[in-house]
């Protein structure tokens, strides 16, 4: 499964109205909820919420991957929210993260699980591409963005 | 004259179009007489590189390691459970890496005839032409590639099977 699979409008929020990094990890998961993508908002929330208890997923360069794992979802879910603003997401580089992806997989898919953040790994070395989706004004731009 | 296909071999990733690709080369090696290897792929090399961007954890990537390698065992049980059902007996392999680089030294290894691999995602972006493990390795082996689809008629065609 290739990350563009996921990548939707209605899974895509500009701007993300958070400005605190367990604020923005809600509105993710309330993306997806909103989506009909997940049902158990709390199990996904506890989730990723564990994952980033031991360490921060704030990358450099202004981008944050939260991720876990779950039964409360069957399939890999992912949303993306951009913040122009930036969000304190205790990232490696003490930078605001402008741009966050979250995943979440069923604990029977570690395969697809890895490759969809691989992917994201090599979307987060792209600072051009980066740049280009952070100054998105619309989840339409992103989405023609991530397709081209 | 030489038999076209002598040795087929299908990647699984434990995604459903790798297993309708399986199922599929089941049929075929049922109808060809096939000697049928089921390859699964732990990528390694993809929790390397999440390490190295720290989206990983050490021991995350140790749990998600063991966990591919308990899902590398389901699946290919899994596909020799159908094998079984319609007499053929599957070659399991596994194997730890870079998905293309595993599947290119399989083929070799065994002198694949016939590699066969589920239907590949409609949308395509530029950068996935880089990403997808599956296509790189389609255009670099030195064997023939069959993409499997229409997962129902391929289930129709298994049923069939006697």
């Amino acid at each position: 499964m290739s990350l563009i699979d996921l990548v939707v409008e209605k899974i895509v929020k500009i701007p993300l109205e958070s400005t605190d990094k367990p604020g923005v990890i809600r509105e993710l998961v309330q993306i997806l909820k909103d989506a009909g993508e997940i049902d158990d908002f709390d199990a996904v929330l506890a989730a990723v919420q564990e994952r980033e208890f031991k360490r921060s997923t704030g990358l450099q360069d202004g981008i944050a991957v939260p991720h876990g794992k779950t039964k409360a979802v069957s399939t890999l879910k992912l949303a993306i929210g951009l913040s122009p603003k930036g969000v304190d997401f205790d990232s490696l580089d003490g930078k605001p993260s402008n741009l966050i992806f979250l995943l979440v997989a069923p604990p029977g898919m570690s395969g697809p699980h890895v490759e969809a953040l691989a992917e994201i790994a090599k979307i987060a070395n792209s600072k051009a591409f980066c740049r280009s989706l952070v100054s998105s004004s619309s989840s339409q731009e992103v989405v023609e963005l991530m397709r081209e | 004259m030489n038999k076209p296909i002598n040795t087929i071999m299908v990647y699984i990733d434990g995604t459903e179009p790798s297993i309708v690709a399986a199922v599929y080369a089941i049929c075929l090696a049922s109808y060809t007489g096939a000697k049928l290897i089921v390859h699964y792929v732990i990528n390694t090399k993809a929790m390397e590189d999440l390490l190295r961007a720290s989206i990983f954890l050490e021991d995350e990537q140790v749990e998600y390691e063991h966990d591919m390698s308990a899902d590398a065992d389901k699946y290919l049980n899994y596909i020799d459970e159908l094998a079984i059902k319609k007499g053929i007996s599957i070659v399991q392999k596994r194997s730890s890496g870079s998905v293309h680089t595993e599947i290119e030294n399989a083929v070799k290894e065994n002198d694949v005839d016939l590699l066969v691999v589920g239907e590949l995602p409609r949308m395509r972006s530029r950068r996935d032409e880089f990403f997808d493990e599956t296509e790189r390795a389609m255009r670099t082996l030195c064997c023939s590639v069959l993409i499997v689809k229409n997962e129902d008629k391929v289930w129709q065609v298994y049923e069939s099977l006697v």
